[in-house]
């Protein structure tokens, strides 16, 4: 056992201590390691969003570069505050509807390519798909399983004849969907243990390598 | 009470401490469990490693906070090791406001490691505010959205941004992203509109959304979770390109041992629910 000289690692060690106490039940450790978190990071993040973002992107080119395009962008950013005026709150509609209008103009065509029509492309059975055995079954039963699950969620039609089994169908990769996407959280959970588990063992305890 | 019940109400301190036993016991005592690579994790390997000294620069955007270290920052370290070991050129930025320090700390210890110098091998832009804005921008200028470098220097006037003018002259992206904002932007907007290559690298609880887009070949590769990044790990030595600690391979130990327990507690809370259940149905029929 070697444990570390530095201070900001017992420090780390001890707030990492507090957090897992709550395993035990809710204490007043835990709670000071949770506040603390929250405080810290509202300060760090408005530090960080003032030397990364406001100085240069804003600050700079407008008031000391003295372009004078950046009015435009600093006035709509400061229509924002006048929610605290009653008077003029309504002037806040104007970056809200700006922001809304030109995100949805750019975000919608992208969607539509990213998870519509790359992904119906990806779903269709190509000559390229059968070059090899494998990746020909895979594809089929990929096809098989978006056309079943896409039948269970299509309410407009009863579940009579051939509808009844393809929805079943239907729920068994749904499930099998879920329950990968379960055990990965799983996975991610555990990791998360293992990661603090390797720092109070290596960089704190010393006690591996 | 019956065993049977007594199974189904197994105090979740318990539960909680064999968890951290079995966790820790690997960690102490390797193990030494096979990782198998998988073919997502080689084909990510197999694009970076096609590139060289005269490729255009990585772009590597480390979408995390200190909550998803264990399974990114081991595949920022590989990816790094995998790059100054190719000599290929590397752009690091952020999307995420903690993200800088994460960079920061990669930074100082992996590059000294290829001796290679900041502004001639790699750059850091740092964190900007604004998913949309910022993707949409870098697909127009990269200068226009990050004038200057985290510490402050024009673009222009360090020599692997200097020629950069867009996504165009980045031979790959690799987003190592822990949730929103990080791949399904870079996806949306840098890919679907720019066509950009991307690489992404996630916490395993994402892990599910990514398969079908790179089974559309939209993601050229995909890491996922700390076995991803263990894979990579082993790719990046067995390819003799590092030598050096293997954080998430030294993980996977623990991480079958700790899933082991977790499913043996699943069996033992079914069976407990199972024969409970029946024997109070067939007590009430009595």
């Amino acid at each position: 056992m070697n444990p570390s000289p530095e201070p900001w690692v017992w420090i780390a060690a001890f707030l990492t201590l507090c957090i897992f106490s709550f395993l035990f039940r809710d204490n007043i450790f835990y709670s000071f390691a949770e506040h603390l978190f929250v405080g810290i990071s509202a300060g760090y993040l408005i530090a960080i969003t003032w030397h990364n973002q406001i100085y240069p992107n804003l600050v700079m080119p407008l008031f000391m570069q003295g372009n004078l395009v950046y009015i435009i962008p600093f006035a709509l950013g400061l229509c924002y505050f006048t929610r605290f005026i009653p008077k003029i709150g309504y002037l806040v509609r104007l970056p809200i509807a700006f922001l809304l209008g030109w995100g949805s103009g750019v975000g919608i065509p992208a969607l539509f390519q990213r998870d519509i029509l790359k992904q119906t492309q990806g779903t269709l059975l190509i000559r390229e798909a059968f070059s090899k055995w494998d990746t020909g079954l895979w594809a089929i039963i990929i096809l098989i399983g978006v056309l079943s699950v896409l039948i269970y969620f299509f309410f407009s039609k009863e579940r009579k004849g051939i509808m009844k089994p393809a929805a079943n169908l239907g729920i068994i990769f749904l499930m099998l969907g879920f329950g990968a996407s379960f055990g990965y959280t799983v996975m991610s959970r555990i990791s998360l243990l293992i990661g603090r588990l390797q720092f109070l063992l290596g960089d704190w305890l010393g006690i591996i390598k | 009470m019956n065993i049977f019940k007594a199974l189904t109400k197994i105090p979740r301190q318990i539960i909680f401490l064999v968890i951290a036993l079995a966790v820790m016991f690997p960690l102490i005592v390797p193990l030494g469990l096979p990782v198998r690579v998988m073919p997502k994790s080689r084909q990510l390997f197999a694009a970076i490693d096609s590139l060289g000294p005269r490729s255009k620069p990585i772009l590597i955007s480390v979408d995390f906070d200190p909550q998803s270290m264990p399974e990114l920052y081991p595949m920022l370290i590989a990816l790094l090791r995998h790059c100054f070991a190719r000599d290929i050129k590397v752009i690091i930025m952020n999307l995420w406001p903690q993200g800088p320090g994460l960079a920061e700390m990669a930074l100082d210890v992996i590059p000294e490691e290829f001796d290679k110098k900041y502004g001639k091998d790699f750059a850091f832009l740092g964190y900007k505010f604004g998913v949309t804005a910022i993707l949409l921008g870098m697909g127009d200028n990269i200068k226009g959205v990050f004038p200057v470098d985290y510490y402050g220097t024009p673009l222009d006037s360090i020599e692997i941004t200097a020629d950069i003018q867009n996504y165009d002259d980045l031979s790959l992206v690799v987003t190592l992203s822990s949730g929103d904002p990080g791949w399904r932007a870079w996806l949306l907007y840098a890919q679907s509109r720019y066509n950009a290559n991307i690489g992404i690298g996630v916490t395993a609880v994402s892990a599910a959304d990514v398969y079908p887009y790179v089974e559309t070949g939209q993601v050229i590769g995909l890491l996922a979770g700390m076995k991803g990044a263990a894979e990579y790990e082993i790719l990046v030595q067995s390819n003799g390109y590092s030598e050096k600690k293997r954080t998430a391979v030294q993980g996977m130990d623990a991480q079958s041992l700790g899933h082991l327990f977790i499913m043996i507690f699943i069996i033992i809370g079914n069976v407990g629910y199972f024969f409970s259940r029946r024997r109070s149905n067939s007590g009430r029929q009595k």
